[in-house]
């Protein structure tokens, strides 16, 4: 078991920079997501780690070893494939046998590894299958078994489950959590799904345009975004944007729009600073923002007009024009009546209140 | 095609069979499968009979009962036919033995790797493709000539293997681009080299591939005509310079000629019937 320590990491493709300057330390058995849209660079970063790529600056430790000049097979990981790339003129217990059979392990111990990863994994029953001849979860399992046979330092998994439907895609994600709990390895995890990194990482790693924009546990991210992108990235439905200005009122602080004024709580003072003519973001999640009048500790409401609504059952996603803009919120009871276009007072949870900069994107606390 | 399935795929309302009754769209089928048939059947069809004629009665194939293998037995009777066989087939063998190495791996490099070498190398191939075939001939027979080598297994096994490998390289990087990297990828990060991936991964997945390859470079040289004509003499003869020493000055021997043919046919047809499934994939790329 090791930590894996990326410091500095940059890779170029020609004059294109694919990751920048990164910095990320992983402890050991610690599970780390590295979530971002496509193009963000996070498959490229798992890729040097795993050595398929070299890094053009920047050191990678596995354990105390550096390891940028080191070929894959000498730097003791495994990994699992968006599209499993088992191989596939073998039969599955070849499939997991390869790896021990290049490390000239004995076929007796083989065979006790391969018994207790198809154990882990109930896979028993396909040992002498052919790849082609699984199901896109089997083949995803006999991939895991690939990786669990060898005992690597670290388990490296390149979006194990987006070639997955999203019925099975849940089975697995708990099928993983699961495994981690059976075996605790220093892992990266990349992933374009926020829900895969909320729900397996111990720390998620927000990344975009090579580099990364927030390291934290999923609450911290959630609750705690650090800048515009990172608080509109995670979350879904996703965090409401108001352009806003702040007031500053005999003592009190307002957050202004046109048509929109609501109080910013006291603890929030330190706001007062950017207070004035400043372009500032009010970002509110939808669970935040609350149908009807304010309860007194929740400040002051605002008019708004329905747009929309969404029946899910179990709440409502309800759609309102206000400010300008039309703002989402949700948990709302499924059993209430709103007509579109009908007028309804809205308000804040004072907690739910984030500020960015209107230029920047950067989190202002 | 129903009214119903008409409106389901728009798309296939403005084919111009459509205008057409049923009837009358099985008909204009049934015709242009026969059409086909005829063009490719015909000849071969004609060459059988002609091939089963005496002599005197091959400008009359469609007429008269006469048939004799008389043709085949002569036509094997000489020597310069059974050594062009002989020397055809070894040197298909050898051409495409000797070229599937550098095809192979070549064309492993071309679907796999970026760079100036790669790039040189595609250059390279793609001018042999373009020049016309015809105009490589004078030059090798040149080189042929003055290395010494011309009429013998070297002076015409090396310009086929070259051929092979300009010609098949493409052919190779086609089916290595159908088969995903990753699996490569998950090699090497499970012990292998470079070089091991592509032997023990790469390489395994690509046997239909390499089988349709071989068998496309074999017939190719067996059928090639030109580079036979002009590099080789009497030591070294292929069977398709000696089918066309049928025309003598007295006239062409048809019926000889065409026992020949038949024979040259053999194996084309033989891969025809139990190899089909590889030679198509390597003729769709």
């Amino acid at each position: 078991m090791a930590r894996v320590a990326l410091e500095q990491i940059g890779k170029m493709y020609g004059a294109v920079p694919a990751v920048i300057d990164l910095d990320l330390e992983i402890e050991d058995e610690e599970f780390v997501v590295l979530v971002g849209p496509s193009g963000c660079g996070k498959s490229t970063t798992l890729r040097l780690v795993a050595g398929l790529e070299d890094v053009s600056s920047g050191t990678i430790r596995i354990g105390e070893r550096v390891v940028n000049r080191l070929p894959p097979k000498d730097r003791d990981i495994a990994m699992v494939f968006q599209n499993y790339a088992l191989y596939q003129h073998m039969t599955v217990y070849d499939n997991l046998a390869f790896g021990l059979r290049n490390r000239r392990t004995g076929e007796a111990v083989i065979g006790q590894e391969i018994a207790r990863a198809a154990e882990i994994l109930g896979i028993g029953n396909l040992l002498k299958r052919k790849p082609r001849e699984l199901s896109g979860g089997q083949q995803q399992r006999v991939a895991l078994g690939r990786c669990i046979v060898r005992h690597p330092q670290v388990f490296l998994f390149d979006e194990p489950l987006s070639n997955l439907d999203a019925e099975l895609r849940a089975h697995m994600r708990i099928e993983l959590k699961r495994l981690r709990e059976r075996i605790a390895v220093t892992s990266m995890y990349v992933t374009h799904d926020q829900v895969e990194a909320m729900t397996l990482g111990d720390r998620v790693a927000v990344m975009r345009d090579g580099r990364i924009q927030q390291v934290g546990t999923p609450l911290e991210i959630y609750n705690r975004p650090k800048n515009r992108f990172v608080a509109g990235f995670i979350g879904a439905p996703a965090m409401n944007f108001l352009e806003v200005r702040l007031e500053d009122a005999g003592g009190e602080l307002y957050a202004v729009a046109p048509g929109f004024r609501i109080r910013v709580p006291s603890e929030r003072a330190g706001l007062r600073n950017f207070s004035g003519d400043r372009a500032l973001l009010l970002g509110v999640r939808p669970e935040h923002t609350l149908l009807g009048e304010p309860k007194p500790e929740h400040g002051t409401g605002f008019d708004a007009l329905v747009e929309v609504t969404e029946q899910l059952g179990a709440e409502l996603l309800l759609g309102v024009r206000a400010a300008g803009r039309t703002l989402i919120a949700s948990r709302i009871d499924p059993e209430t009546e709103l007509a579109p276009h009908a007028p309804v007072r809205m308000s804040l949870d004072p907690r739910g209140l984030h500020f960015f900069d209107g230029a920047t994107g950067e989190a202002l606390r | 095609m129903t009214a119903a399935t008409a409106a389901i795929e728009p798309g296939s309302g403005r084919r111009m069979a459509d205008a057409l009754a049923p009837g009358g769209r099985m008909a204009l089928l049934v015709l242009t499968l026969g059409a086909i048939l005829l063009l490719f059947l015909g000849p071969a069809v004609i060459l059988v009979v002609t091939s089963l004629r005496p002599g005197w009665a091959v400008y009359y194939i469609y007429r008269g009962t006469a048939f004799t293998v008389q043709n085949y037995l002569e036509v094997f009777a000489r020597p310069a036919v059974v050594h062009a066989f002989i020397n055809s087939f070894v040197l298909a063998t050898l051409a495409t033995l000797f070229s599937l190495g550098v095809t192979i791996t070549s064309g492993y490099m071309l679907s796999r790797f970026r760079g100036p070498i790669p790039r040189t190398w595609f250059g390279t191939i793609y001018l042999f493709r373009t020049v016309p075939y015809i105009s490589w001939v004078l030059p090798l027979y040149l080189v042929d000539y003055y290395l010494g080598i011309y009429d013998t297994y070297v002076g015409i096994l090396l310009p086929h293997i070259a051929v092979h490998i300009c010609f098949f390289s493409w052919i190779m990087k086609g089916f290595f681009d159908g088969i995903d990297p990753s699996m490569e990828y998950a090699a090497l990060i499970d012990g292998c080299t470079r070089w091991g991936a592509f032997l023990r991964v790469a390489l395994p997945s690509a046997v239909p591939a390499i089988t349709a390859l071989a068998i496309l470079s074999w017939l190719y040289t067996w059928n090639e005509f030109l580079f036979a004509l002009i590099l080789t003499g009497h030591n070294t003869a292929m069977i398709t310079v000696t089918m066309a020493q049928f025309v003598t000055e007295l006239g062409t021997q048809w019926n000889l000629m065409s026992a020949m043919a038949v024979l040259a046919m053999g194996p084309a047809v033989l891969v025809t019937v139990f190899a089909q499934k590889y030679v198509i994939r390597g003729l769709r790329i």
